[in-house]
């Protein structure tokens, strides 16, 4: 009988160890974040935020500085202006850090859900979208001010033009809030859920890309569509408006360059896997990485200036970092990749085990 | 492999089913675990069956001779016990082999209701890779995870109370998923074959123990779970009323103690 209860305890414990690996997820759930100064790039990925320096690729701090298995990151963490560094966590927790060191000026622990998107940090406020489906606005100490409640989870971080915030959720809505009050200006419903940032235009556009394969110019006074393009599959990350011109990449493969004004397509190419990240734009060229992990770098007709071939998958958004262009590739050796503008890699970090 | 055959087939027929009734996921959820019951109902109906006869068996005069006769040779007892099954034609692996089987499609259940919730952006790739060509899946995803009150990808929300300013998880979820448990428990426990049954004192461990247990899960685990154990007990339940196996009088205070007669 006893044996049968032991029996009984260890296979309740097993069920639980097994449900608890499906619910969390034994994989990552995300792909890296950066940001970067200038000087020092921050990453956060899986169980921590790393500090690197740019110069060699050196860690400077780590946070937390031992691994707890119920904290994870990979929303890019974001710099304030009074010298904070903003990120949120998997465990429903969105930290203040030092960014010098890696320690906790303060944290809020009340959303219900992951903070998957990152914050903008704009008008004195911190604005923090959060898969609760509330967008939180703080103040620089981190004290709450209000939330604004949409229909499904938010995964990306609101644009401001000053007046306005502009977000999008996977109610598949574009939200207008006004900037200090939360107040909803307009909502506009599109043809799929918006898993990425809205991108501001020069003469009062906002340009959406969706989930449903479109992507969207629409008048920022009211939500009214200006133009509509459809793109072959699936839009994941937001579009970078450069001179003029929408770039963005679907997950078919294709890249896309469209006239700002009209919606016209410029010119497309299909380089090798599907592309997921907002490309950067940055010394004439435009980069983005694929799949297969092949960061690419084409001149703004869309001819092939280089591309280098990668350890692991290019999910995530390349980031300049001074001189420097960074990319953190998903399952690679590497957590952090740096390349010069002509795509030579100057140093790769991996973090030590600790 | 596990994904290709389990996995991915029960995550596009609930994707069909969410579909089909108008893109209610907690709908989805309860259709699909009644058709998963429908279809596992057959097993169930061999495990009762065999439950039964082992049952039967434990209290009849020949069983019991047995026990006494070979209560300190072990070995021989085994033997014996062997031996009447093969007369009475009973497999004694035939109330456990039909619960086996069911374990894998329970786990494969569980893992499609998460996956077609996809609450992280790989989560959501996975399963966008994982829909079948037949699904318009940018119109599809995500799923809307509302249903009544709750996200069903969420824990339970947190209530606040005066005296206790850092609110507690909602219990009223766990509370139903432990009480259906209990009741499910009780209403299908088979009367014991003797007085010193063990495994009928193992039932009423179980029945208390598992109610305990899944209220813990559907606290700390995304409430679609719950959504999951809530339907599979009551059509549970209603299984064994269909095949004749319930037994209303166990839900009374001090009521029936059920043993089963000796032939």
């Amino acid at each position: 009988m006893k044996v049968k209860i032991i029996l009984l305890i260890l296979s309740s414990l097993a069920l639980g160890l097994l449900l608890s690996g499906c619910a969390t997820g034994l994989t990552p759930s995300s792909w890296p974040g950066i940001t970067s100064d200038g000087a020092t790039a921050y990453v956060a990925s899986a169980n921590a935020v790393y500090a690197v320096n740019l110069e060699n690729g050196n860690e400077l701090w780590r946070f937390p500085e031992k691994v707890d298995a119920k904290k994870t990151f990979y929303a890019a963490p974001v710099l304030t202006p009074d010298g904070q560094l903003i990120v949120g966590g998997y465990d429903r927790v969105l930290y203040s850090l030092n960014p010098q060191n890696g320690q906790i000026n303060w944290q809020y622990a009340e959303a219900r859900d992951r903070w998957i998107g990152s914050v903008l940090v704009a008008n004195d406020l911190i604005y923090a979208p959060n898969a609760d489906y509330n967008l939180y606005a703080f103040n620089l100490k981190g004290e709450f001010q209000w939330k604004f409640a949409a229909r499904q989870a938010l995964w990306a971080a609101p644009v401001t033009d000053g007046q306005r915030i502009y977000f999008g959720s996977l109610d598949r809505k574009v939200h207008a809030l006004n900037a200090h009050s939360g107040q909803l200006a307009w909502d506009k419903a599109l043809t799929g859920a918006l898993l990425g940032s809205p991108v501001l235009g020069d003469s009062g556009q906002l340009y959406v890309a969706t989930f449903g394969g479109d992507v969207f110019a629409l008048d920022r006074t009211n939500g009214n569509q200006l133009w509509k393009f459809a793109a072959d599959n699936f839009v994941w990350s937001a579009p970078v408006l450069s001179d003029g011109v929408i770039y963005f990449g679907d997950s078919k493969g294709n890249f896309y360059a469209l006239d700002a004004a009209t919606g016209a397509k410029d010119w497309s190419l299909q380089p090798n896997s599907p592309i997921l990240g907002t490309p950067l734009v940055v010394g004439g060229q435009i980069l983005f990485g694929t799949e297969a992990g092949s960061l690419y770098a084409v001149d703004v007709q869309g001819k092939n200036a280089w591309n280098q071939n990668l350890d692991g998958k290019l999910y995530g958004t390349p980031v300049a970092g001074g001189d420097l262009i960074l990319v953190a590739p998903v399952e690679g050796q590497s957590l952090l990749i740096a390349l010069d503008q002509a795509g030579v890699q100057k140093w790769a970090f991996a973090p030590a085990k600790k | 492999m596990w994904d290709t055959f389990i996995v991915t087939p029960l995550t596009n027929i609930l994707l069909w089913i969410y579909k089909l009734f108008g893109g209610n996921f907690g709908l989805a959820i309860i259709l699909f675990t009644i058709l998963i019951r429908l279809v596992t109902h057959p097993l169930m109906a061999s495990q009762i069956k065999s439950s039964q006869k082992m049952q039967e068996m434990q209290g009849s005069k020949k069983w019991q001779e047995i026990q006494k006769k070979y209560k300190d040779d072990k070995e021989k007892l085994a033997q014996e016990q062997m031996k009447l099954y093969q007369e009475l034609g009973i497999n004694p692996l035939g109330s456990c082999l039909p619960t086996l089987i069911q374990i894998p499609i329970i786990f494969g259940l569980y893992q499609s209701i998460m996956r077609a919730l996809a609450a992280s952006p790989i989560q959501l790739l996975t399963l966008t890779r994982s829909v079948y060509a037949i699904f318009n899946t940018p119109a599809l995803l995500p799923l809307n995870s509302q249903f009544l009150w709750m996200n069903l990808g969420q824990t339970p929300e947190k209530i606040f109370l005066p005296f206790l300013s850092s609110g507690i998880p909602n219990p009223t979820l766990p509370i139903i998923v432990a009480l259906t448990t209990y009741i499910q428990s009780k209403l299908t426990m088979p009367p014991a074959a003797n007085p010193g049954d063990q495994s009928a004192a193992m039932g009423k461990m179980m029945a208390l123990y598992m109610p305990f247990l899944l209220g813990y899960f559907s606290l700390t685990f995304a409430s679609g779970l719950s959504i999951y154990f809530i339907t599979s007990n009551l059509v549970g339940i209603l299984q064994y009323a269909l095949l004749g196996k319930v037994d209303w009088r166990n839900l009374l205070p001090g009521g029936k103690k059920g043993v089963a007669k000796p032939k």
